[in-house]
């Protein structure tokens, strides 16, 4: 379905509408983000999440895999839909996910977020499986929406006593080099053979990211 | 971090602060020194020096592990510069694995160099800081821990030795090409080895205040030949850098060796901790080096030429220095007799 | 000991070295490596002072070389002055704001933007006022005082230099972006730290 669509806009419009249109669809994506974590205020504690049932507890220790997923794709996406996306997604995204780790600390509550962080692997999966190609705002605008999860996360996560500032450093720059190493692995894309591999590496991210959304969810 | 991590910063930024702010250059504390004999199970013979700072004593007391009594002493004798207090103490079960503490380090910028030779000949040489003001005697072999302890002292000799630094800064003036710098640094190497070497063992001597005014001499005398380097003029010396970089070391070695036997030597490991200091002298010139090149360069990228006054203002550094040293130093030798 | 009793020492031992004639000090071997030393390593070893002063390098390295000349000027300048008065007045910028340069500097540094000298000069010498005041003020209650805030200006200076020179020399291309993604991680760490702050 979305390369389908995909397609039709390739195919059919200038650049103009084609960012109005890539704008309508990343809107859609975010709502439809927002509705799936909004549905779930029972997760609303990302601790807790721990003691709710059994897929739960099984995800527990892969709770880093999504976010792994979820960077990597960041990477690998920015890379297929080429400059300037290739550096504004790693750049804008520390700052975002700072930025949802601050509200972690201050106290402000997120619901929903280990469901953030598995949908955002997905759809970022996704976007990388079908090389979805929306408008750069519109690309950074769901990134960075995303970005406030996983920095949420981090910041419910911290732990508590330790020097913040470096440990904050420290999860940054992972992250930073998360993105890098998917940006690396997007230098595939230059080969139609690799075209191929990272659609397809793009569609294991996705499965995880829902893989990850279901434990949440159930 | 870890020890030689914090040298290394050390090594790399000290230096630069060394000279670019020569009023800072006053500090000096000389280590004190515990040494701890065991003659009989359980006894010790006790060698405390503390070091006099302008005629005050350090404010250091040594603190035994519980059940420990005075056998003997304590006996006090003073010297022109350090205290020397001996006593022989009984301690219940032995030193090992038992901490002594030295009350009132935590407060001063001095170091203990402690010295603990066990009935069984085993001796260790421990370098206590202010910022861990204890040691805890232990049974392990020390020949590591006299390698470690010395290299340290070496490297903060160096960092410390301002003069022997400008030495070099002005050596690296002079110098056109990296192959003269390589000469002119290995053979300032060599020749410092060997003194050092000489004067430690014990096959040679210089008087010590001759000596540090000469130094400052050997100073003052780059000063000029760098000014003239930079005019483009020549002379023996910018011909030849490492012929003078060579004869010059010979000096700056007994003055290292004179760091050395003032730290008091671990009577059986003297060639180790001979062999530890130099290397230890030699990492934390090197990154001096090593410090200046990457400014030079780094320098030259930024296109940083700045009016005469301010490019000709190592040179003056370098000569301003060495004369102001030569000077107080011969009045030193002088006053001193 | 008590701190106060700490300082007492710290400040006898300083006044007898200062009153000390300096003769063979300049030789004598010493193994405390004095406050010059602690006031460098004190700022190498805190990420707060160091990650925004590598920011202005990056800054201005970015801008071009005659924006770090000047800064290389200013910064320093501004830091030793503003540790000065910190270490003789105890007034300095309180520790809660530490995270406001690294938010500040890392923030520009990310944006790129086209600052003129000087613009970057001015921003230089705020920072420098701001951290060398903290800085100072760390310093003074760690007994180095102005020697200590002497060898931290060298250190600042020595870091901006070859920090700038580095990014002068390499910021063609990809390099420029992994500078401005370096920034920004410096911004993200001043923005969580806020968070730890009002935690």
């Amino acid at each position: 379905m979305f390369a389908q669509r995909a397609d039709r806009d390739r195919v059919g419009c200038g650049a103009q509408r084609r960012r109005r249109v890539g704008y309508r669809r990343a809107t859609r994506l975010i709502v439809a983000a927002l509705l799936v974590t909004a549905a779930a205020p029972v997760l609303a504690h990302v601790e807790a999440g721990q003691a709710t049932g059994f897929f739960t507890g099984f995800a527990h220790p892969f709770s880093g895999l999504d976010h792994i997923l979820a960077m990597v794709a960041v990477g690998l996406w920015g890379a297929q839909l080429g400059a300037p996306a290739i550096w504004l997604l790693p750049l804008t995204f520390p700052l975002v996910m700072a930025f949802g780790g601050f509200l972690g600390l201050i106290g402000v509550g997120l619901p929903g977020v280990e469901i953030g962080i598995a949908a955002s692997a997905a759809l970022l999966g996704a976007a990388v499986m079908t090389e979805r190609r929306i408008s750069l705002y519109a690309a950074a605008a769901l990134v960075a929406f995303f970005a406030i999860f996983h920095g949420h996360a981090h910041g419910t996560e911290l732990p508590p006593g330790q020097s913040g500032l470096l440990y904050s450093l420290g999860f940054v720059v992972a992250t930073g080099c998360l993105h890098a190493i998917g940006i690396a692995a997007g230098a595939a894309h230059r080969w139609p053979s690799g075209k191929v591999a990272l659609r397809i590496a793009g569609g294991g991210v996705s499965l995880g990211g829902l893989y990850f959304l279901w434990g949440a969810l159930a | 971090m870890s020890r030689f991590g914090r040298f290394a910063v050390h090594a790399l930024l000290a230096v630069a602060a060394a000279l670019l702010s020569p009023a800072a250059l006053a500090h000096d504390s000389r280590p004190a020194y515990l040494q701890l004999t065991e003659t009989t199970p359980g006894r010790y013979d006790v060698v405390w020096r503390t070091p006099l700072m302008s005629g005050m004593r350090l404010p250091v007391v040594v603190r035994f592990p519980e059940g420990t009594r005075n056998v003997s002493g304590p006996a006090e004798r003073d010297f022109a510069d350090s205290i020397v207090e001996r006593r022989v103490v009984q301690v219940d079960g032995g030193l090992e694995g038992k901490r002594v503490e030295f009350v009132g380090l935590e407060a001063t910028i001095t170091d203990v160099l402690v010295r603990v030779q066990l009935r069984t000949g085993e001796t260790s040489t421990t370098l206590v800081r202010s910022s861990k003001p204890w040691v805890e005697v232990t049974a392990s072999p020390g020949r590591f821990s006299v390698f470690t302890a010395y290299l340290q002292h070496g490297i903060e000799h160096i960092l410390l030795g301002v003069d022997h630094l400008l030495f070099v800064l002005g050596l690296m003036l002079i110098v056109r090409t990296p192959w003269m710098l390589l000469k002119a640094i290995t053979a300032f190497t060599v020749a410092h080895s060997i003194t050092l070497a000489v004067a430690t063992l014990g096959y040679g001597h210089v008087p010590e205040a001759p000596m540090n005014a000469a130094i400052a001499l050997s100073i003052l005398f780059l000063g000029p030949e760098i000014v003239r380097a930079w005019r483009g003029e020549t002379s023996f010396t910018i011909r030849n850098p490492w012929v003078v970089a060579f004869a010059f070391g010979l000096l700056h070695g007994f003055g290292f060796a004179s760091g050395l036997t003032a730290l008091g030597l671990p009577q059986g490991d003297i060639p180790l901790a001979l062999f530890a200091f130099n290397v230890g002298v030699e990492i934390g010139q090197l990154a001096f080096v090593a410090l200046i090149l990457l400014m030079v360069r780094a320098f030259r990228i930024l296109e940083m030429r700045g009016p005469r006054a301010v490019q000709l203002a190592p040179a003056y550094v370098v000569g301003v220095l060495g004369a102001f040293w030569t000077i107080q130093r011969v009045t030193m030798m002088i006053q001193g007799g | 000991m008590r701190r106060g009793e700490r300082r007492a020492l710290a400040c006898a031992s300083t006044l007898v070295a200062a009153l000390t004639p300096q003769l063979a000090h300049a030789h004598l071997v010493s193994t405390g490596l004095g406050p010059v030393y602690d006031g460098i390593l004190h700022f190498a070893l805190t990420p707060e002072f160091v990650l925004p002063v590598l920011a202005i390098a990056m800054l201005t390295g970015l801008r071009g070389r005659a924006h770090v000349r000047l800064a290389l000027v200013a910064l320093p300048l501004a830091w030793l002055a503003a540790g000065i008065v910190a270490d003789a007045t105890a007034i300095a910028v309180p520790d809660a704001l530490a995270w406001l340069p690294l938010l500040v500097a890392g923030g520009l540094v990310t944006l790129d933007l086209r600052l003129s000298p000087r613009a970057t000069t001015v921003i230089a010498t705020l920072l420098g006022i701001a951290l060398g005041s903290s800085n100072g003020a760390a310093l003074a209650q760690a007994g180095a005082g102005v020697r200590g805030v002497l060898g931290s200006t060298a250190a600042v200076f020595v870091i901006v230099t070859l920090g700038a020179a580095t990014v002068t020399a390499w910021q063609t291309g990809w390099l420029r972006i992994a500078w401005r993604a370096a920034g920004s991680w410096i911004a993200a760490g001043g923005l969580l730290l806020l968070g730890w702050t009002l935690r």
